[in-house]
């Protein structure tokens, strides 16, 4: 009977702990993960944003290159005739810099002026948003698009300090068809 | 991404081509708060160390949007009006991994 009861406070007691033991896990394997994610970001980091301005720039220009134009146009489109269908279409990317970025950037930002690794990584995630608006709109059948936003909005909440870093780059405007 | 969403017509232009606005029914509006399963916030968490696209965020946002516009979509429907037209998008993050979207415009009847 003891040995029941004891059985049973146990059961509750690792029932209860659980999900303490695997924050403390998921603590453990990041404080190991961590560094090694770091010395790989130091490395490669600059490698791999300016593999993906590169990128985007040949996809855009392969794209400009069989239109023979840009489809996006930020003006209403009132000066357009035969229009005959529109939708609005849109276009996301979340994009942030790498943790030695930050540091670069924090680094530079002791110094003042432009703080021109930011500056890149958001320009990096603006042309991969408005490349994708302009993939998709073709994607939908649309052939050109009017009245283009362009927003930036900020992925990290006010005074989360131990959260991500990153901003989302959101381009839409109004698809159009001529026939 | 169609021409119409649920039969409502929805551009960002203020006017629509080749249709005449003959009556406004105000400002439609609809929002969403979405998260992801904590799993991809953790990969997103690492992936952010090396920087580059966040691509669980980028779908979250996209599915977060899809249902803002429905929801947008629904209102217009339900006061009657045929097009949503002037469609305007605002993100804020709640907190790390939860963003509210919001898609407003105002919903009328083009003919």
């Amino acid at each position: 009977m003891a040995d029941v009861v004891g059985l049973l406070v146990l059961g509750i007691i690792l029932v209860v702990l659980l999900p303490f033991l695997l924050l403390a896990l998921i603590g453990m394997l990041w404080a190991v993960v961590y560094p090694v994610m770091l010395i790989w970001a130091v490395l490669f980091s600059g490698k791999k944003l300016d593999q993906q301005i590169v990128n985007t720039a040949s996809r855009e220009a392969s794209l400009r290159k069989t239109l023979g134009r840009d489809p996006l146009t930020t003006i209403d489109g009132g000066y357009r005739t035969g229009i005959t269908s529109c939708g609005v279409v849109w276009a996301g990317v979340v994009y942030g810099p790498s943790h030695w970025h930050l540091l670069i950037g924090w680094i530079n930002n002791l110094v003042g002026g432009s703080v021109d690794i930011f500056q890149k990584v958001i320009s990096a995630g603006r042309a991969e948003a408005m490349q994708r608006l302009r993939e998709n709109a073709l994607r939908d059948g649309w052939e050109d698009v009017i009245n283009v936003r362009i927003d930036t909005s900020d992925m990290t909440p006010q005074g989360a300090r131990k959260s991500i870093k990153a901003v989302e780059v959101f381009a839409y405007g109004t698809g159009v068809k001529y026939t | 991404m169609e021409q119409t969403v649920q039969g409502i017509l929805v551009v960002n232009t203020e006017t629509i081509p080749g249709m005449m606005i003959t009556e406004t029914f105000g400002v439609v509006s609809g929002s969403t708060v979405r998260a992801k399963h904590v799993g991809k916030d953790i990969f997103a968490g690492l992936k952010n160390i090396i920087g580059g696209e966040l691509s669980q965020y980028t779908e979250l946002l996209q599915e977060s949007r899809e249902e803002a516009i429905g929801r947008m979509v629904a209102d217009a429907m339900s006061r009657g009006a045929n097009a949503v037209v002037n469609v305007r998008f605002a993100t804020s993050a709640i907190t790390a991994g939860a963003a509210e979207l919001f898609a407003y415009g105002t919903a009328v009847k083009a003919e």
